[in-house]
């Protein structure tokens, strides 16, 4: 029994010849093969150079060929971060490598490597010790063998720029590997024993370089997901049904498709992991022949949940949910779990409610994947940032053991949390199942967005309680979303409380703040409604995105109820003491180091200096996602307000930066600006709406995200660090959209509460004052 | 009593066939013309090579391959279709393919063909083809036409069926139409005019009939000689007004209507396109003298004459509103604009001729929204407008109201004209039509 | 029938007039650098040369191409050394990269027209490319770059 429906069609895909090339037009051809076991990005085409005679490879993570060159295995996905290049700075530096003998290998999904993912930028973080020990293993190895065929003692030899050094004599490290005599290996015990260099000694670390991936980004030769194609492959556009979970397929009609030239069938999935309900996929000899069929297709299905959702009917939900009293997670913050007692004993109380609007991923490419089966194994060639995630989907939709599917990883058309999902390789897995041949599945932008896991519409409610010195007794912050980690990871990823409560950490991280407010409540609620309707996403940042604009907003509404400016409120609430002290190894200094960025990021933007009229500068800080690997930030926006039209121009961006050590300065700046830009865009110029079930924007002509024009001046600086290195990817994002909203009341007196601010929102506020 | 009132009406019945009757066998007789015995092909070497090159320029500023020949079919074999008010009327075979085509046609009957529109076995043509404008042509130029269609390769390919109605399909009835409309004969120089006006007059009314897409008509579809050039719909699109009325804030002076009418590209005006591509095609081939001869014609009339200030100050005012909408903004319809149109139409400093000005162009100057909406949706292709250069059609993505709000931004930043009402359904109609041949 | 020359070479095909040609270029040709993000016509990603001049290819049917000529990300400079891709290069311009071939061919082919330009310039004719990894500040310094590159040379 097939699992799926399916009906035939018309013609046969490769009866064509429709392409004609003139006669030397080498290099141009038809049905050529595109599938890479892995990828070098710094290679045009992408495909890693065979290594030269015997490899040495003392750990799973490098190898060194009798040329020299040192190939290091990368199993972080490329989305922009040039995150190859930065690992693999830290591998060769502790190697003592030649670095322009080093090349980088993107790698399938063996089990070998361990957990596959990438993002809550903790690639660097989670590599630094793991490649520091087998660069310094290597060079161990290197030198006991070098010493060994020099004739030297290896306590009298060195290790520098690719050889290993003897008095006056070396051997490179490619000699030493042609020949043969070094078979070390060491155990884990072993390399977590190794040293590592002091930081004095680092040679690539720090310092500049050019990313292995910028050259093929700049000639057309780098090979993402969507680039992956094979002789005798189909193409796949999905129909897609009306609700994301749910949804059943009655009918279907393909008359008028089949008379689109290259319409091949379609296809009813069966999806028993229950990933793509209700998906047909339309199946044909060329993409644009897919395209217009599926245009044509009709289908009847029966809806699932949350078919008639608005983005208003959400918002209600989670108001709801954050008014009531019980219900959610209480994080393990307090001392004691007691409700404090606002009203009571307090001098003066504040309340507020914040919100954020759906957002998309809009990853520049669309979603795609090339599933074929090969010798029993099915392979995904795509791009992809979290293989070990949806691996066992896969295993469980093809009905097959986890050994036999492979995802081989491609560069992605960015990520930003998109691609942590992969729920979209299981159509394309699921199709080249039923059909028995390669199917390259590619969706539409429109598709792409319908299907986004989006970032959740959120409402927060914040509650602060002064005594009548102005000090602050309790805080609370309750905040409701709906919870990526929960519905796409499931419950053994959540995170759980003493109590044994369960809750999305990504959904809520930001609320649980190093600031000194006393008694201090953190409440996280999941909107069911919200996790029913569409598959919540992380997107960069994820929970920080909407914790921090409420908590940062907020911190400013508490300064100037009582009367402080809002750097120095701040900056007396970041005392470091207690809870917030910080600790080793990520969290050295705790408090005081976001401190400090507060104070530099407020010199640096001149603050309190006189400003134009309606011109005002605005503070917000953040430590990134996670309070065990904090990166400290803060920014100062300067924005200028036309009272008349609402609009709000951002003049400047000034960010500073504790990420501890920065291994790659001009990679980390990138991540920073990008991140920021993302902030901003999110602030002013996108989001989107639910409406029936769907959003609303799935295009560029209605969804408008930060374009080069709206680009403002941006500052951005680092401290000088040897800590810790922890994330740059995500923790400038959530500091500009506060920082804005606050610049905006220190400009006009408005204050803007929800996000995406819109002249219309602006124009209210300022009649509201 | 009944009885009298019904001998009265028959006896008045029978009076009103007698006369549609004689009225009839009248028209008959004044409408009759003899076939013209038919020849055998005349031998393609019987032409002398230079008049048959002559015939080729004539040709192509007659534009006849452009109405003779069907997308992607076989060049003169007819079968391109025009859409009329009275019905889809197909061109016909003019190839000399003697079953099909005009191979059997000697030069006076192609001759009065062109000079009274009727066909060689003595059927009246529909005014589709044009020989109002064509009775203006010298019997050399009919000529070396002739020369030149009949050395063209014969192809095999019947007509295809014209969908004009009964009783408008009754040929006869043509002829009561010339009687009423046509007025044959040569062109006739004006003696007070230059020798260049009275050439590119000969040219304009006659082979290239340019009246006949600029010039609007009437109920039975005969130019309205007192509003020529006036400017009229033709195939979906709009030909603009060709004389004072013109609504571009630059003036068509002599030399950006040699640009155009040469090349189909003007730094003011923009580049052809529509069925004005096939025109500036067309004309292309003329001698440089005769494009400049057609210029002079329009020039003497327009308006244009000592135009230069106001030129002048029209394109500082373009060149301004240029930059508006391309810098930070949070008008939806300006950020439309930015991203989907700023990138090719943003002229900044100077007039750049392959990057029209939507401030100076007469598809934003036009009353008419038309031909903005159609080249939006459909873009202009390589071959059309300035040659080699692709502008992209936003149909596919863009809604109706996407388009509706881009024609109206334009509109309001780029012209102090009224603004255009009901865009939206405007748009949806002309998306309906579809792109055309 | 339909052809034109893409990179200096001619190519001929019978593929329906109205397949963007985009995925002419991309599936049929082979090309992959020209890149697919919106295919409405407001991200850049598609675009190429016609004429010299840059157009989006996700909107531009087969058909309009006839006889032109295109050019793609692959045959902007035949050792991929343009100035404006040297520039990229040393200011390491791309993050992800998808959207940096549709990025460079728009700055080549705004160069032509606006040899030095101004920040007004580059906001006017660059705000159609859109860089989902936010790349702008780069992307707007390795223009500059590359126009003060081109102008220095006779
Ligand atoms: S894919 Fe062509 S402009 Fe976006
Ligand atoms: S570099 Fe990723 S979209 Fe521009």
């Amino acid at each position: 029994m097939s699992r799926l429906a399916s009906h035939a069609g018309t013609a046969s895909p490769f009866s064509r010849r429709s392409f004609l090339v003139a006669s030397g037009a080498a290099g141009v051809a038809f049905g050529f093969s595109r599938v890479l076991a892995a990828i070098d990005p710094s290679v045009p085409g992408s495909v890693p150079a065979a290594a030269t005679g015997p490899l040495f490879e003392p750990t799973i993570w490098f190898g060194i060929d009798a040329a020299g060159i040192v190939t290091v295995n990368i199993i972080r996905a490329e989305m922009g971060q040039h995150v190859g290049t930065a690992l693999a700075r830290i591998l060769a530096d502790e190697l003592e490598a030649d670095w322009d003998k080093v090349r980088i290998v993107h790698v399938d999904s063996d089990p070998k490597w361990g957990l596959m993912v990438t993002g809550g930028s903790w690639s660097v973080w989670q590599t630094f010790p793991v490649f520091s020990q087998a660069g310094a293993a290597g060079r161990i190895a290197l030198i006991e063998a070098g010493a060994k065929l020099m004739g030297a003692n290896p306590a009298n030899c060195t290790a520098k720029g690719g050889a290993v050094h003897a008095g006056g004599r070396s051997m490179s490290y490619g000699d030493i590997a042609k020949s043969g005599s070094v078979a070390r290996q060491f155990t884990p015990d072993e390399l977590k024993a190794l040293p590592i260099k002091p930081v004095k000694d680092r040679r690539l670390i720090g310092r500049e370089t050019h990313g292995l991936d910028i050259d093929a980004k700049t000639n057309g030769t780098a090979i993402y997901g969507i680039d992956a194609k094979l002789p005798g492959m189909v193409y796949a556009r999905p129909k897609l049904p009306p609700t994301r979970n749910g949804s059943k397929v009655v009918s279907v009609d393909d008359a008028a498709a089949k008379k689109v030239k290259g319409y091949l069938r379609y296809l009813v999935l069966d999806d028993p992991s229950d990933t793509v309900p209700g998906w047909v996929m339309v199946i044909a000899s060329s993409y644009y022949a897919a395209l217009k069929a599926t245009d044509l297709l009709e289908v009847t299905w029966t809806t699932g949940p949350g078919a008639d959702m608005t983005e208003a009917s959400l918002q209600d939900h989670a108001r709801a949910l954050v008014a009531k009293a019980d219900g959610g997670i209480q994080l393990d913050i307090a001392d004691d779990d007691s409700t404090p007692n606002f009203g009571a004993a307090a001098a003066s109380t504040i309340e507020q409610i914040y919100t954020t609007a759906t957002v998309l991923h809009f990853q520049l490419e669309p979603l795609n994947a090339l599933a074929f089966e090969k010798d029993g194994v099915f392979e995904i060639h795509t791009g992809n940032q979290w293989q070990s995630l949806i691996l066992p989907t896969l295993a469980k939709a093809l009905a097959v053991p986890e050994t036999k599917v492979v995802l081989r990883s491609y560069l992605l058309g960015g990520g930003f949390g998109r691609r942590l999902n992969g729920d979209y390789t299981i159509p394309a897995a699921l199709a080249t199942k039923a059909l028995g041949r390669p199917v390259k599945m590619i969706l539409t932008r429109e598709d792409d967005a319908r299907f986004d896991s989006v970032r959740s519409p959120s409402v927060q409610r914040l509650r602060m309680q002064f005594d009548g010195s102005g000090q602050i007794q309790t805080m609370e912050h309750h905040a409701c979303a709906g919870w990526p980690t929960q519905v796409i990871a499931g419950p053994t990823l959540l995170a759980k409380t003493k109590k044994g409560g369960q809750y999305d950490p990504f959904a809520i991280a930001g609320a649980d703040h190093w600031y000194d407010v006393g008694h201090q409540k953190v409440r996280a609620v999941a909107n069911d409604l919200a996790n029913a309707t569409f598959r919540p996403g992380w997107l960069r940042s994820v929970g920080p995105g909407w914790t921090n604009w409420a908590l940062e907003s907020f911190m400013d509404e508490a300064a100037h109820h009582t009367k402080t400016d809002p750097v120095a409120f701040r900056l007396k609430l970041l005392s470091g003491e207690g809870r917030n002290a910080g600790s080793a190894p990520n969290a050295v200094g705790g408090a005081l180091r976001q401190a400090e960025m507060v104070r530099q990021a407020a010199t640096k933007a001149g603050w309190g200096r006189p400003l134009p009229a309606d011109t005002g500068l605005g503070m917000a800080t953040s430590f990134g996602q996670e309070r065990d690997m904090p990166t400290w930030v803060a920014c100062v926006a300067q924005v200028h307000v036309d009272r008349a039209s609402g609009i709000v121009r951002v003049e400047k961006l000034t960010l500073t930066v504790d990420a501890g050590t920065i291994v790659d300065p001009d990679g980390a700046l990138a991540q920073v600006q990008g991140g920021a830009l993302w902030g901003l865009s999110m602030a002013l110029h996108e989001g989107t709406e639910f409406a029936a079930g769907q959003v609303k924007d799935t295009n560029l002509n209605t969804y408008t995200p930060l374009r080069i024009a709206d680009v403002p001046e941006l500052d951005i600086s680092f401290a000088d660090s040897a800590e810790v290195p922890v994330g740059l990817g995500e923790p400038a994002t959530t500091v500009v959209g506060p920082a804005i909203g606050n610049a905006i009341y220190a400009a006009t007196g408005a204050r803007l509460r929800h996000i995406p601010i819109t002249p219309a929102a602006v124009l209210a506020a300022l009649r509201a004052r | 009593m009944y009885g009298i009132v019904f001998a009265v009406l028959k006896r008045v019945l029978i009076g009103i066939v007698g006369c549609v009757a004689v009225a009839l066998v009248a028209l008959c007789i004044f409408a009759w013309r003899p076939a013209i015995a038919e020849i055998t092909p005349p031998a393609p070497a019987s032409f002398a090579p230079a008049l048959i090159a002559q015939g080729e320029v004539l040709a192509s500023a007659g534009y006849c391959a452009s109405c003779h020949t069907a997308k992607g079919g076989k060049p003169f074999a007819g079968g391109y279709a025009m859409a009329t008010p009275f019905g889809t009327i197909y061109s016909t075979n003019i190839t000399p393919d003697v079953a099909t085509g005009i191979g059997t046609w000697s030069e006076p009957a192609f001759r009065r063909a062109m000079h009274e529109g009727v066909a060689r076995d003595g059927a009246h043509l529909f005014p589709a083809f044009p020989y109002d404008h064509f009775t203006k042509l010298t019997d050399g130029d009919v000529a070396a036409l002739y020369a030149y269609v009949m050395t063209r390769p014969p192809v095999r390919q019947e007509a295809s069926a014209n969908t004009v109605p009964f009783p408008l399909n009754i040929r006869l009835l043509q002829a009561g139409w010339k009687t009423l409309f046509f007025t044959p004969g040569r062109f006739r120089p004006e003696p007070a005019q230059s020798a260049a006006w009275n050439r590119g007059a000969y040219l304009a009314e006659g082979l290239s009939h340019c009246a006949a897409c600029h010039t609007p008509r009437g109920k039975l579809g005969a130019e309205l000689k007192d509003r020529a050039y006036a400017g009229a719909p033709i195939d979906g699109w709009i030909a603009p007004p060709l004389g004072k009325t013109n609504p571009s804030p630059a003036a068509w002076t002599q030399a950006e209507l040699v640009a155009y009418l040469g090349t189909g590209v003007s730094r003011y005006h923009g580049t052809a396109a529509g069925p004005m591509s096939a025109v500036a095609r067309g004309l292309s081939q003329l001698p440089a003298a005769d494009i400049a001869a057609i210029a002079t014609y329009f020039a003497s009339s327009n308006g244009s004459a000592g135009a230069g200030a106001r030129d002048t100050a029209a394109i500082a005012h373009a060149l301004a509103a240029d930059r508006i909408g391309t810098g930070l903004s949070y008008d939806p319809a300006a950020r439309l604009y930015a991203s989907a149109c700023a990138s090719c139409h943003y002229n900044g400093r100077q007039l750049n001729p392959l990057r029209p000005d939507l401030a100076l162009n007469s598809a934003v100057n036009l009353d008419d929204p038309t031909n903005l909406i159609r080249v939006i949706l459909y873009g202009v292709s390589a071959r059309d407008g300035a040659p080699g250069i692709v502008m992209p059609g936003f149909a596919h993505g863009f809604t109706n109201a996407d388009v509706a709000r881009i024609a109206a931004y334009l509109r309001s930043t780029r012209t102090a004209k009224p603004a255009w009402t009901d865009l939206e359904s405007k748009v949806a109609t002309i998306r309906a039509q579809g792109q055309g041949q | 029938m339909t052809s034109f020359t893409i990179n200096g070479r001619t190519v001929t095909t019978d593929l329906d007039d109205d397949t963007p040609l985009l995925w002419v270029i991309r599936d049929h040709i082979g090309l992959t650098g020209t890149k697919f993000g919106c295919g409405i016509g407001m991200c850049g990603a598609c675009t190429v040369h016609v004429g010299g001049r840059a157009t989006r290819s996700c909107i531009t049917p087969l058909a309009a191409v006839e006889g032109a000529a295109v050019t793609t990300i692959e045959g902007l400079d035949p050792a991929s050394n343009h100035p404006l891709q040297q520039a990229w290069r040393a200011l390491q311009v791309p993050q992800c990269g998808y959207c940096q071939s549709g990025q460079i061919m728009q700055a080549a082919a705004m160069l032509q027209d606006f040899p030095a330009p101004s920040d007004a310039e580059i906001d006017a004719v660059m705000t159609g490319s859109l860089c989902r990894c936010m790349t702008y500040v780069r992307i707007r310094a390795a223009i500059k770059q590359a126009a003060a590159e081109m102008g220095a040379k006779p």
